[in-house]
């Protein structure tokens, strides 16, 4: 998952962008609105934070020109003016969800994962397809009730896969938000992903969770057990 | 006395009233002295009459000869009467036929005098003078000549002259009463448009008071604007400020919890930054509410509130099957701060929204009945599990959880608590009819 993390003090950055990169995520960090701005529409994003309060460019305006620019990943709103008038205002602007400073990560993270969940048609952390079940949250995978062992990578593809169970996601796309902007793209190391996640998965080769679009991309194949919208 | 020119009206009516009573007595006894001294000429010459008709008669008696008796002394009740008495001798005129008629003792020689009498039922004046004739035959003798006359006349013109007097001073006094009250609402005029505009200004129909006052008053307007937009300004960087404050207080918080080894979830220097943010959150909004209208602020339209609110809390809490229920009156308005309103509807929507199974509702009307602090009222509910009675009141108290496990949920309702407070409304808890806790909200509305 690739999350944009927008904010301008800078000790506050750098731990969210430790603290999200040891949770899984790929990062990108921006130091004041006009960073921001470039960065939401410019990378391929899956969620981006938001401080309200930022230099140059409002997170208001931010929030507002993403949209704007038909910006759809979801965005949270970080605020240390903790009034409904401001949260009311930057929902309005386009945003999914508010966390007040001070905040505990866990709280960061809990909404982050909610918000990806919610962009992916899932209402519960637990998301289950048939046999196989991955929890969000406590980032485990179970197929048939027997826990699996993968590793980050691997993982961070399942989950994308199966947030987006039933859609076709392109090998690029998976690269982008695997890998940092500055990583070396090479699309066989996702070839070679998948296929040993395929191994650990269905190892009697009888489920075929994840398809071969070929030209196009992968597909998580089974269908949802619990598809809220 | 509540009233400038009520009280204008009677510190005038009462000296004139005054003033009016002395002139009518004085004009009253003028006039009585005046028909006093008429009534008295009127009997002194016919006295005089009286006495020089006086002829001896062959008994020894006097009594005037018919050809020389006035004519009204001869006709019965005409109201003149006359009497000439001795020891041994009694004359009265024939007027005085048919009437107990007392004309009082005799006098000795050279006495005189006036009394007031009645003759059966008429008052009279008599006029009593006693005389000794020299070519008196019984010498020794003197005559008591008593001559009376009907009062009905004068006291009828007395009573003529005090009516008119009366009736004249009555009218007068309307008159200038009325011209004086007609005079004050010319004068008090602006002091009224001051008032209207003052009121207006009030219920926030108006922002400062217009142009166009008599000079005495202009200064008290033009320093009054100066005045609303002074505490305006004041207010607003008041607040700008306790916000920045909170702001830049809040960002070095979360730069020092985030650097906690394990983002501080556990560590006490973690809960210490989570009181000094419960107490920058707590402490900061109650002194940057407004607690009461300002002079001059619009009214805030409830239902535009409600729903931009309604739109934000269905985006937060897009996880739940959420509905919220808005029954707003277009009438529902708040007489005060738009952002202390939003801050209380956010927090009671948000509370319900939390603890709702799916079912949220605000209710908003004015109710035109109640006092001017309490006349909007609002009502949230839920059918979530309710508040249990105990800890009603303490839910309201400040930074006091009932659940812990939700964070902010006892701030959030503790501040509700101080605003209504603020704003002199009212607040309960209670059971909603969906299952739920409700709120109930009296604030001041339009």
């Amino acid at each position: 998952m690739r999350v944009l993390v927008v904010e301008d003090e800078a000790t506050l950055r750098d731990t969210l962008r430790t603290r999200l990169a040891d949770a899984g995520f790929t990062v990108d960090v921006a130091r004041d609105g006009n960073e921001g701005l470039f960065a939401g529409q410019e990378y391929p994003l899956d969620v981006a934070i938001i401080d309200l309060g930022l230099p140059i460019l409002s997170g208001l305006e931010v929030i507002r020109r993403l949209r704007a620019a038909h910006k759809t990943f979801p965005i949270l709103i970080l605020t240390a003016r903790d009034n409904w008038q401001d949260k009311v205002e930057g929902l309005q602007a386009g945003a999914d969800d508010y966390v007040a400073k001070p905040f505990h990560f866990e709280e960061v993270l809990a909404r982050l994962q909610a918000l990806l969940r919610r962009a992916g048609g899932w209402a519960t952390p637990q998301l289950k397809c048939g046999p196989i079940v991955l929890d969000t949250r406590a980032q485990t995978i179970q197929v048939q009730g027997a826990p699996v062992e993968l590793t980050t990578f691997e993982y961070r593809i399942l989950e994308h896969l199966m947030l987006r169970a039933g859609d076709v996601i392109s090998k690029t796309e998976l690269t982008e938000r695997l890998y940092d902007q500055d990583f070396e793209r090479d699309s066989n190391v996702i070839e070679v992903l998948v296929g040993r996640l395929r191994r650990k998965l269905d190892p009697q080769d009888q489920l075929h969770p994840i398809e071969t679009l070929r030209g196009r991309g992968y597909r998580f194949a089974l269908p949802r057990d619990d598809a809220s919208s | 006395m509540h009233s400038l020119s009520r009280r204008l009206l009677v510190s005038v009516s009462v000296p004139l009233a005054l003033f009016f009573g002395v002139m009518m007595w004085v004009l009253d006894s003028g006039f009585r002295a005046l028909s006093e001294r008429s009534l008295q000429e009127l009997l002194d010459s016919q006295m005089v009459s009286l006495i020089a008709s006086a002829e001896p008669q062959p008994d020894g008696s006097y009594a005037p000869t018919p050809q020389t008796l006035d004519p009204r002394l001869a006709t019965p009740r005409s109201g003149f009467y006359a009497e000439i008495r001795s020891q041994q001798h009694l004359w009265r005129s024939p007027s005085t036929v048919g009437l107990k008629a007392d004309f009082g003792a005799l006098l000795t020689h050279g006495e005189r005098n006036l009394v007031y009498a009645t003759f059966g039922h008429e008052g009279v004046a008599i006029e009593n003078r006693a005389i000794q004739f020299d070519d008196d035959p019984s010498g020794a003798n003197a005559l008591t000549f008593s001559v009376a006359v009907n009062l009905s006349p004068y006291e009828e013109q007395l009573w003529d002259f005090r009516q008119q007097l009366f009736g004249w001073f009555v009218g007068l006094m309307v008159l200038l009463l009325l011209t004086l009250a007609a005079l004050l609402r010319w004068v008090l005029a602006p002091l009224r448009r001051m008032e209207r505009e003052i009121r207006a200004v009030e219920e926030g129909r108006n922002d400062s008071l217009s142009r166009g006052y008599p000079r005495e008053l202009s200064g008290v307007a033009t320093n009054l604007n100066a005045l609303l937009v002074g505490e305006r300004k004041r207010v607003t960087r008041y607040r700008d400020t306790l916000g920045n404050l909170a702001h830049s207080l809040k960002t070095p918080l979360a730069v020092m919890r985030s650097s906690l080894p394990g983002g501080g979830a556990d560590a006490p220097l973690g809960a210490e930054i989570d009181r000094m943010r419960d107490i920058i959150e707590h402490q900061l909004k109650r002194a940057a509410a407004s607690g009461g209208a300002l002079l001059g602020q619009a009214p805030v339209e409830v239902a535009q509130v409600a729903a931009d609110l309604r739109g934000a809390l269905l985006r937060v809490y897009a996880d739940k099957d959420l509905a919220i229920e808005l029954a707003v009156a277009p009438t529902a308005q708040f007489v005060g701060d738009r952002g202390d309103l939003v801050e209380l509807l956010g927090n009671l929507l948000d509370n319900a929204c939390k603890w709702c199974r799916s079912r949220v509702r605000l209710s908003a009307v004015a109710d035109a009945a109640a006092g001017p602090r309490e006349r909007l009222s609002l009502v949230i509910e839920d059918d979530g599990p309710g508040i249990s009675a105990e800890d009603r009141a303490r839910v309201l108290r400040r930074g006091e959880r009932a659940d812990e496990s939700v964070p902010g949920h006892g701030l959030g309702l503790a501040m509700v608590h101080d605003t209504v407070d603020l704003y002199g409304g009212r607040l309960a808890i209670d059971t909603s009819a969906m299952g739920g806790a409700r709120f109930s909200l009296r604030l001041p509305g339009l």
